[in-house]
């Protein structure tokens, strides 16, 4: 019970030319742990939905999917709802009551059981998944994470044979997200239910998938084995292949015959295996240059903050200074008032105690204006907050609506700005039609009409995949290059490693420990990259894929 | 401080409150009036602690002597005659109905200010959930969508003010439009992220016939043995009610009936009608005093 059998399947959205699926074939056996990749816009989603009838999209479509052998249309509306369980990307917009308890009972509601049996289901699920202490809460209440797992619990207390997630903790912080996969992980494994989940986060999943399936353009390229897959895509040099763990990514980037490993502990014992008997004598890294001046533009002086006066400091005694033309990024765990600096830094919120300089003057002393046109720009954690118009062309002409340029040299500027963050294609869309990627770099190229020179961006790489954080680094590189300083608050440790001239480590409303983002990172043992954990013993310095593959081609 | 007169079912918590609020609505007799306010006040300190204090002592205790100094003022009826203020004058009739009614208004009053801590929006949406089942998730979607939109409003708001376009921004007719455009945002962004609620729904099951209303409350022997209180103390009153012992003649003099056997009996039941969630209460906690005194 459980299993799907896709055969031939072929998808196009109204008005559209390209098939959004292209003859899909493959089969789910039960019990298996499926993960299905691809960049944004392949077709997971869609392949996804077609999986169950009332969330499939309209649209034209030729092949067939069977369902524990039946066609899936001939199950009715009641198997399909408690059998095929479905979890979607947003953790907010997917709760329907106002109550956890009342959440969790909402599908059995829903298939008409009586009141004894749900009172037995949503105990079962509540201790399964650890929400009693939350059980009688309000979900405002929630935090992401949390509110991902109600998810989950409200679709398993149905009890299905199949679970889909859509990428399921693209929306969520990295110790959220795995506790959530673990859970994921651990339903698959102790009640055999099918588990098909989407995620371009691939590091912690791949290695306990059964089975690997990549999209590309409509098309399944591959399907099979998490390793196989690993190879496939390194013989291909496919785009896919960037989303990679690390281990696998340094194992593609050194010639050997060795296993391809895919923990962090396989490719410790790879790396060992690989220099075996040999010497290793250059460990260093190469050094980034380093391309900032000492002057200081942001200097916060021992600021204190919280949202109540009988509340908890949520800043503590904060003292920070970023140069000009730097890329500082704050990094750190939930709720340590990252978030919070960045507020209080765009004076959202201002401080209790303490002092901020901007440019070396107080910034309670700046007038809206001052602050905000030539000077700071912040780039909110949902760019959708941004979006006012139907077009992004409009969106963006909106932002020049009260200077004195005329229509032509703002539309020459509009153009600049678009051409800048890569977006020149879209200008016609409506915003909220963009994949998150593109609506990022949209928000970003609306911030820089204003011509920031300082920028404040609030978790940039939320949500969005390999491929569109490669060319939002382009264009922040870009920025920085023309003297424009980045604050960046981030969870996604491997873009700051990769990407950032200084990193600093934010722990109970202060920063704890920073520096330049190489001696960092090697001086952190938990929190630092995939790359430095498996490689440190050798090489204690690198930091990124880059340098391991470097070093590791230097000394063999 | 838990309060276990909330613990009850919600038909239980829901009917005394009718009960009482009703009682202390129709009954204008003084004893009647005197029993339901120190009930009430002692109720909602109970409940609310400082801020009930508060709230009786700076809001409820001017309103009623307001009320009491403001009735004689306008109202010249009864036969007792004070004093005259402009050739009006000013009766002592009129002055025990001013305070009567006053004392009446603010214990309804603060009845409500209870009834409101002890009916949650869970109850209220399971009491009415029964009675119409789809108002019931209605309801309870409301209440989920409020703060979002709230919390929403906030961050668009914010993320406006750091383009320099929030309602706070520019001159008066910038504000506005300002303001208009954030609640266009806002809206759009309800739209969008509603398909997302709908797609859980539906395939939740959403739709199915015969949906049911499951809800955490069940009426036990408990409850049941709680409503047996209430009527206990309320089949006095309303006898007392039938023969007069509740009445009052304010005009044009004061008129009761004599204090008898019987009335007697009416003012203590309509004390413990009004008293019965504190001694719910106290009984508790004399059980669990006892409790722990034997482990």
């Amino acid at each position: 019970m459980g299993s799907f059998e896709i055969k031939s399947l072929t998808f196009s959205y109204p008005e559209s030319e390209r098939p959004a699926l292209d003859h899909i074939d493959m089969t789910v056996r039960d019990g298996e742990f499926v993960l299905i990749c691809g960049c944004s816009g392949c077709g997971k989603s869609t392949l996804l939905r077609h999986l169950k009838t009332v969330l499939t999209p309209h649209g034209k479509r030729e092949g067939e999917i069977l369902f524990d052998g039946k066609p899936l249309e001939k199950a009715d509306l009641y198997t399909q709802s408690s059998k095929i369980g479905y979890v979607l990307q947003n953790p907010e917009n997917q709760i329907v009551t106002d109550k956890v308890w009342h959440e969790l009972a909402f599908g059995l509601e829903s298939l008409g059981w009586p009141s004894e049996t749900i009172r037995l289901r949503v105990a079962e699920m509540a201790s399964f998944f650890g929400i009693q202490n939350w059980f009688l809460k309000n979900v405002t209440e929630l935090s992401g994470g949390q509110k991902q797992l109600l998810n989950l619990a409200s679709v398993m207390a149905m009890q299905p044979s199949v679970l889909i997630l859509d990428e399921p903790t693209s929306q969520l912080d990295p110790i959220a997200a795995s506790e959530f996969l673990e859970t994921v992980k651990k339903i698959n494994r102790e009640l055999g239910t099918t588990v098909l989940l989407s995620e371009h986060r691939l590091d912690e999943i791949l290695p306990v998938a059964d089975r690997v399936a990549v999209l590309d353009q409509g098309k399944l390229v591959c399907y099979d084995t998490p390793k196989k897959v690993g190879n496939f895509l390194k013989n291909q040099a496919h785009e896919m292949f960037s989303a990679m763990p690390a281990p696998v990514q340094i194992y593609a980037g050194v010639p050997n015959d060795l296993e391809c490993p895919l923990t962090v502990r396989d490719g410790r014992n790879w790396l060992n295996r690989l220099f075996s008997g040999k010497k290793v004598s250059n460990t260093e890294p190469e050094q980034k240059s380093v391309c900032f001046s000492e002057e200081t533009v942001i200097q916060m002086k021992d600021v204190w903050f919280k949202y109540e006066k009988n509340g908890a400091d949520v800043v503590s005694d904060l003292s920070l200074c970023v140069r000009k033309g730097e890329w500082y990024s704050i990094v750190g765990g939930n709720g340590t008032g990252k978030t919070t600096t960045l507020n209080l830094l765009s004076r959202i919120i201002l401080p209790y105690r303490g002092k901020i300089l901007l440019n070396g003057r107080d910034l309670a002393k700046y007038t809206d204006k001052e602050l905000f046109t030539k000077n700071l720009g912040v780039l909110p954690q949902n760019p959708q907050a941004l979006f006012v118009k139907k077009t992004v062309e409009m969106d963006f002409l909106e932002m020049l609506s009260g200077t004195k340029l005329s229509e032509a040299e703002k539309l020459q500027k509009v153009r600049e700005a678009a051409k800048l963050v890569d977006m020149t294609p879209f200008m016609q869309m409506h915003p909220y039609d963009l994949s998150g990627g593109e609506q990022q770099r949209a928000a970003l190229g609306k911030v820089l009409l204003l011509e920031p020179k300082i920028l404040l961006l609030d978790e940039p790489t939320k949500g969005i995949d390999g491929h569109f954080k490669t060319k939002l680094a382009a264009v922040l590189k870009k920025l920085q290059q023309t003297g424009v300083t980045i604050v960046m608050v981030s969870h996604d440790i491997e873009f700051c490693a990769k990407y950032a001239d200084t990193c600093a480590m934010f722990f109970n409303g202060n920063i704890v420990a920073s520096g330049p983002t190489g001696s960092f990172f090697s001086g952190n043992s938990f929190y630092t990259t995939a790359a430095n954990r498996m490689s440190r013993h050798l090489f204690p310095h690198a930091v990124t894929n880059e340098d391991v593959i470097l070093l590791c081609q230097k000394n063999r | 401080m838990r309060d276990v007169f909330s613990s009850f079912h919600p038909i239980v918590n829901f009917i005394y409150f009718v009960l009482v609020i009703m009682c202390s609505m129709f009954f204008m007799h003084p004893v009647f009036l005197g029993i339901s306010l120190c009930s009430a006040i002692l109720y909602s300190i109970y409940l609310n602690g400082i801020r009930a204090i508060k709230f009786n002592f700076l809001f409820m205790l001017p309103v009623l002597l307001l009320f009491a100094a403001l009735n004689p003022l306008f109202n010249h009826e009864g036969a007792t005659v004070l004093f005259h203020i402009q050739n009006n004058p000013i009766t002592a009739e009129a002055l025990i109905y001013g305070l009567a009614a006053a004392a009446m208004f603010v214990s309804v009053i603060i009845w409500f200010s209870c009834y409101n801590v002890v009916m949650t929006s869970d109850k209220f949406i399971f009491l009415f959930g029964r009675v119409i089942p789809a108002l019931s998730l209605v309801l309870s979607m409301v209440l989920r969508l409020i703060p979002r939109l709230k919390a929403q409003i906030h961050m668009i708001s914010n993320a406006q003010k750091c383009v320099g376009q929030d309602a706070t921004n520019g001159n008066m007719l910038q504000r506005v439009k300002n303001g208009l455009k954030i609640l266009s945002v806002l809206v759009t962004w309800a739209f969008e992220n509603a398909i997302d609620t709908a797609d859980s729904m539906k395939s939740r099951g959403y739709g199915l016939k015969g949906r049911t209303s499951f809800s955490n409350y069940r009426f036990d022997r408990r409850d049941g043995l709680a409503m047996g209180f209430i009527l206990f103390f309320f089949l006095p009153v309303i006898f007392g009610a039938l023969t007069g012992e509740n009445n009052i003649i304010y005009f044009p003099s004061v008129l009761v009936k004599p204090l008898s056997a019987v009335s007697l009996i009416v003012y203590i039941a309509y004390g413990g009608l009004c008293l019965l969630p504190l001694i719910f209460n106290i009984l508790e906690d004399i059980k669990w005093a006892r409790l722990r005194s034997r482990v």
